[in-house]
């Protein structure tokens, strides 16, 4: 480390390896820690998390009794024992509150007054950060199991929203209306994602084994339906692709846009080159995935090599996303992991199950430094030779 | 208040072993707690004196035959063992001189992991009329970086040299067999055959040009020009089977038997961990026991196919290699 800022110093090295190469030493040791906190707010299991991305100083979550909560992650206090409180929420006293649960929030891209949720009560709707309003609320006829807006775009303000039916419906935010309909999955849709990199490009899981990708500006189908198998892409029929073998319930782009991880009910995790749909045939193991739903997962940023973090029952497995080793798993909750997000301001994981809880999992590497009133005030008797006798004995 | 415990890491080194050297040079570490609830680093390791010699040649022996299972328990401290090298001190360790035969392949590496299991394939229970099939499973039970033994196969396969089939039962359970012993064993079953015609025409000229899994309606039409009575015949002759209207999988003739035996040794196998006490078996203990009659095809081809599909976990102890069913 003294190497590394020396070499920066001196101008031999990029400022910003020693920046990837410390935020790499952090994710490495994560792990929960005594002094942080998330308060407890939600009665049922958390259902999903969200990091607004200008700050990285709110955070969202949305659970299964239908409220959603925003917390204040920044710790201004002195101390090092610090519990992110709740700022507001939506509960159940809420006029607008969802009536199911909540299954996905999403802080708007460009800044914090606004947020989207969807339901399973069949809604999307667009909340007013600072009154806690609906500002829109989009009706949908079946079950919403998720929705995306994408992080990058400035030519559109498209929100990819998947149902239990097999149609992708992309709902515009500036008209008020659903614009656009995606066909050609077979089953519900349980997770969309924009790609970081380019406007219009959206990849859809569903049910029915299949990962597509879509430029929403074609009339015509899909760009890629992503095959595990690579096989020859003369075939005219691509039907028969599969991404896994079991239901697709996740997906992530990598913060560079270039790959795009999957996770699936056959308890495997899959790796892919977003331009081509090629399978990297990185081999992470057996990702076991029991989740009838969605299941939201997130990947590092900013470090030297990206870890991508996985709920794994009641853990999450952590491993190096173009390696495919498992790095540790991180055992703490009681429940179910349903979600986890990356802060990557400060490399920590905030992770919510089914038992109600967000945990904190914060970088340890140091102890900390003892301050200077502590020790004055603490006593020099070894407690060995302290006395143990005390006045009120005396009296019988 | 306890302070932080001192790390003691009691390692010794193998022996050095000419074949199959997939070990890491983490070595045997002495079987550690896993960290409990939000633990404090330091707290995780017990301490463990060093294992005696003949014992630990006992478990050297196992680690050779499952090099692939040598995999710390304690993960938090392989994140500790990766923080140097991010910041580039990398230390560089001698490898012993290994002796490499070009046939062979690289020691630790695929090619040289199928052909060892390929000697573990019981030929005379099928009376020579099946090729020796090993599963990818028990690939990554002797290579123990999972992308790389995915990685070589691929290029095997590529070369032409093994072909990949699926094998019906399990989507992810996929079947490696040499080229060669393959089309010898196609050729033998359907000799005399009316279907041999279409036999002969498939083998000579899709089988090298097109080295995937499965084949589609066009590909078979148009690029190799088969009629529809000629596939029929295919599948007939159990060369090809129906994956989805117009595409196929590659196949095995008379596999059936084989996976029948394989299914049912498979649950044995499992069966005799789970109904051991606590759900654990330490491996040179299960490797000693009798096996059930159910289990035609061997219990080490088992247990590398339930160790590399993770059907159980593999610990390192002092005593050896612990198998024991996960939890979820």
């Amino acid at each position: 480390m003294l190497g590394f800022l020396s070499a920066r110093q001196t101008g031999l090295e990029d400022p910003l390896r020693l920046r990837r190469a410390e935020s790499t030493r952090r994710v490495l040791g994560l792990e929960l820690n005594k002094d942080r906190d998330v308060e407890r707010i939600h009665g049922g299991g958390i259902n999903t998390l969200d990091i607004e991305p200008v700050e990285g100083r709110y955070m969202l979550s949305g659970g299964s009794d239908g409220v959603i909560v925003l917390y204040d992650l920044e710790n201004s206090s002195r101390q090092s024992y610090y519990t992110c409180k709740a700022v507001c929420s939506i509960g159940r006293d809420h006029p607008d509150v969802h009536r199911y649960s909540v299954e996905t929030v999403q802080w708007y891209p460009h800044d914090t007054g606004m947020f989207t949720s969807s339901s399973f009560d069949k809604t999307l709707k667009v909340w007013d950060t600072n009154t806690l309003q609906t500002a829109d609320v989009f009706n949908f006829e079946e079950t919403v199991y998720s929705h995306h807006m994408s992080p990058v775009s400035t030519k559109h303000c498209l929100v990819a929203v998947g149902t239990r039916g097999p149609k992708v419906q992309l709902c515009d935010l500036k008209s008020g209306s659903c614009s656009h309909i995606l066909q050609g999955h077979r089953q519900e849709i349980l997770a969309v994602s924009w790609s970081p990199r380019h406007d219009y490009i959206l990849a859809t899981a569903s049910a029915d084994s299949r990962v597509k990708l879509w430029d929403v500006r074609r009339a015509s189908g899909c760009l890629i339906t992503l095959d595990q198998h690579n096989g020859k892409k003369s075939q005219a029929v691509e039907s028969a692709n599969t991404a896994h073998n079991g239901k697709v319930n996740g997906l992530c782009f990598t913060s560079d846009g270039l790959h795009l991880l999957t996770v699936g009910t056959d308890n495997r995790m899959r790796l892919w080159n977003s331009s081509n749909g090629e399978n990297t045939l990185v081999n992470y193991g057996k990702v076991c995935n029991n989740s009838k739903k969605g299941l939201k997962f997130t990947v590092s940023c900013g470090c030297s090599s990206e870890f991508v973090f996985v709920p794994y029952g009641s853990t999450i497995a952590v491993y190096t996303v173009y390696s495919g080793e498992q790095i540790t798993m991180l055992k703490g909750h009681y429940k179910t992991v349903d979600c986890c997000v990356f802060q990557s301001n400060f490399q920590e994981l905030y992770s919510g199950s089914r038992d109600c809880n967000i945990l904190a999992w914060v970088p340890s590497l140091y102890e900390p430094v003892p301050d200077d009133d502590e020790t004055a005030t603490k006593s020099q008797l070894n407690p060995a030779f302290e006395d143990a006798w005390s006045s009120s004995d005396e009296g019988g | 208040m306890p302070g932080p415990a001192d790390v003691v890491r009691v390692s010794a080194s193998p022996p050095p072993l000419p074949t199959l050297t997939g070990l890491r040079d983490d070595k045997l570490t002495p079987f550690s707690s896993s960290p409990g609830l939000g633990g404090t680093p330091g707290e995780t390791v017990r301490h463990c004196s060093a294992p005696e010699d003949p014992i630990f040649r006992f478990s050297s022996l196992h680690s050779y035959l499952f090099p692939g299972t040598i995999k710390s328990r304690d993960m938090s401290r392989k994140r500790h063992h990766l923080v140097p090298e991010t910041f580039g001190v990398k230390r560089r360790r001698k490898r012993g001189l290994v002796e490499s035969d070009p046939l062979r392949g690289e020691p630790g590496s695929a090619r040289a992991a199928v052909s060892e299991l390929m000697q573990l394939f019981p030929r005379g229970l099928f009376e020579d009329a099946l090729p020796p099939i090993v599963l990818r499973s028990q690939v990554y039970s002797l290579v123990p970086d999972r992308t790389v033994a995915d990685r070589q196969l691929k290029e095997l396969q590529e070369q032409g040299e093994i072909r990949i089939v699926q094998l019906g039962f399990d989507l992810d359970a996929h079947g490696i067999i040499f080229t060669e012993d393959y089309r010898t064993r196609v050729l033998k079953a359907c000799d005399g055959r009316p279907y041999a015609g279409a036999v002969q025409k498939f083998l000579a000229s899709v089988l090298p040009a097109c080295g995937d899994l499965s084949f589609q309606q066009e590909q078979m039409t148009q690029t190799f020009g088969f009629r529809d009575s000629e596939i029929t015949h295919l599948v007939n002759a159990g060369v090809l089977t129906v994956r989805d209207a117009g595409s196929w999988w590659l196949a095995v003739p008379g596999a059936g038997r084989f996976i029948k035996y394989f299914v049912k040794g498979r649950q044995a196998v499992l069966g005799m961990v789970r109904k051991s006490k606590y759900r654990e078996l330490l491996l040179s203990e299960l490797l000693g026991r009798r096996a059930p009659a159910v289990v035609r095809l061997g219990l080490t081809y088992h247990v590398h196919d339930l160790i590399g599909a993770q059907l159980v976990d593999c610990i390192s102890t002092t005593s050896g290699t612990l198998l024991r069913l996960p939890e979820t």
